[in-house]
């Protein structure tokens, strides 16, 4: 008569758990020789010994390589403490992680360095990106506008615009990214430059323009960029170019009419004295300049 | 930090009643289950050892599952079980020593042998439920506990274990 349940007899038995008539049952079976003397000889088994308080020892002695650890749920203050520590760190993390802008606005120009201590000023108007996480490791970042940059010595340094991108190892060379112009100018050291598919390697004194798909790589003298010296330089641009930066210099806002903005202009301009900048764009391109509120505009005779 | 509190399982005198009391039937009950003599110590060492790294995270009444549960899955890589071998104690002692004959004590090593054999011979999961009540003294509800299994199961497992092992005698016979 099985019920549900299984009654497993003979781990009753063992256990003493069998009851006075069960048992005396059991006694009457022909197994039950068998059984005492199992139940018997398995008693007197014994496993292999082993060294236990040598154990122990082995054990506590690990205690000295790791800190103990105070439980914070000990202390409400610890408690509050660590959390600080954690969203800082997290903040911390956050930040780096994160791309940092600099920029310089118009009529305004910006220096700053960069982990590495690589020094950068940036030109009017210009604006660099760049990822403060693992720089040593990876000096990439992202210019847009014009900028000088004085390269510590480290892994490449990449100048990444628009219209191509720029290689250094440790050297000083200048960047100009504006509309579909790029221009390179390598002060020291050597620079590797590339637009599209063309690559061209810059020394000392040498300069290089990409526009419309042409390049043009000439010798230059100067041992810094004209424009750290408040000055403006142009090499065959035209009106529409040279007034936007113009814009960005002086921070004001210049209309030009009745021109064709095609004529091209090679010289330099001061970017300290309005007035004689105008002078010199109205004498090159035939204009006569009319200063309102809210803007200087610019008007072909 | 100097003097961090010391309080449960981190304090080393609690910490070591606690290792003398379950050191024994940790490591018997992994030597049951592998049979090889090494592992069973080494698997047990480093459960206690991770018990006393962690030690302010367990909380006292914990430690005992927390070295069962190291110690199991410690063994989840390990080699597959070897032969248990188990001796018999040197004296074992005779209710009745009058009846010490030669046949007798013939009789009692055959036997014996029997058994050891029968017992290699278990499946594991009833070799380890019935050593641990034979050899370590355990009741039921704390082999229950410690394998974390009903007591219903542990009664199953004892039962098959003896049906197992008697038969085996009698066949080897």
């Amino acid at each position: 008569m099985n019920t549900m349940e299984e009654d497993y007899k003979l781990a009753k038995w063992l256990d003493g758990g069998m009851t006075e008539s069960e048992l005396k049952a059991f006694q009457e079976t022909p197994e039950y020789a068998t059984y005492i003397k199992i139940a018997h000889y398995s008693n007197h088994l014994k496993t292999p010994v082993f060294d236990e308080n040598l154990m122990l020892q082995n054990v506590v002695a690990t205690q000295k390589s790791i800190p103990k650890v105070i439980p914070l749920y000990q202390s409400k203050w610890l408690r509050i403490a660590a959390i600080l520590v954690v969203f800082l760190g997290l903040t911390y993390v956050l930040k780096s992680e994160s791309t940092f802008t600099e920029y310089a606005d118009n009529a305004k120009k910006t220096t700053f360095l960069l982990p590495d201590d690589s020094e950068i000023v940036l030109n009017s108007g210009s604006e660099i990106k760049y990822k403060k996480w693992n720089w040593n490791n990876q000096r990439s970042l992202e210019l847009k506008g014009e900028a000088f940059f004085k390269v510590a010595k480290g892994k490449t340094f990449d100048v990444q615009t628009d219209l191509g991108i720029v290689t250094v190892v440790g050297t000083q060379f200048g960047v100009k990214s504006r509309e579909n112009r790029m221009e390179v100018y390598c002060y020291e050291g050597k620079v590797r430059v590339q637009n599209k598919g063309q690559i061209t390697y810059l020394t000392k004194g040498k300069h290089v323009h990409y526009e419309n798909n042409k390049q043009i790589v000439t010798a230059f003298s100067d041992s810094i960029p004209l424009w750290l010296q408040n000055k403006m330089t142009f090499e065959s641009e035209d009106l529409a170019a040279i007034s936007a930066e113009m814009e960005r210099q002086y921070g004001v806002k210049i209309s030009v009419k009745n021109v064709p903005l095609d004529q091209q202009f090679t010289g330099t301009i001061p970017s300290n004295d309005l007035d004689v900048a105008l002078e010199i764009i109205c004498k090159t391109f035939q204009l006569k300049a009319t200063k309102t509120k809210a803007a200087i505009i610019l008007e072909g005779k | 930090m100097e003097n961090p509190r010391t309080i449960g399982i981190c304090n080393e005198l609690i910490f070591s009643t606690f290792f003398k009391s379950n050191v024994k039937t940790l490591r018997n009950y992994l030597y049951f289950k592998f049979g090889n003599e090494e592992q069973a110590n080494d698997i047990a060492q480093e459960a206690f050892i991770k018990l006393w790294e962690n030690c302010a995270n367990v909380p006292e009444e914990k430690a005992k599952s927390y070295i069962y549960t190291v110690a199991n899955n410690a063994t989840l890589n390990q080699i597959a079980h070897q032969k248990v071998v188990l001796n018999y104690a040197k004296s074992i002692i005779n209710s009745d020593e009058n009846n010490l004959t030669p046949e007798f004590l013939i009789e009692e090593e055959q036997f014996k042998t029997k058994l050891e054999k029968a017992i290699s011979n278990l499946t594991e999961a009833q070799r380890i439920a019935f050593l641990l009540n034979r050899i370590e003294g355990k009741k039921y509800k704390e082999i229950a506990a410690l394998l974390n299994i009903s007591i219903k199961a542990v009664e199953k497992r004892i039962h098959g274990a003896l049906v197992s092992l008697r038969t085996e005698i009698e066949q080897i016979k």
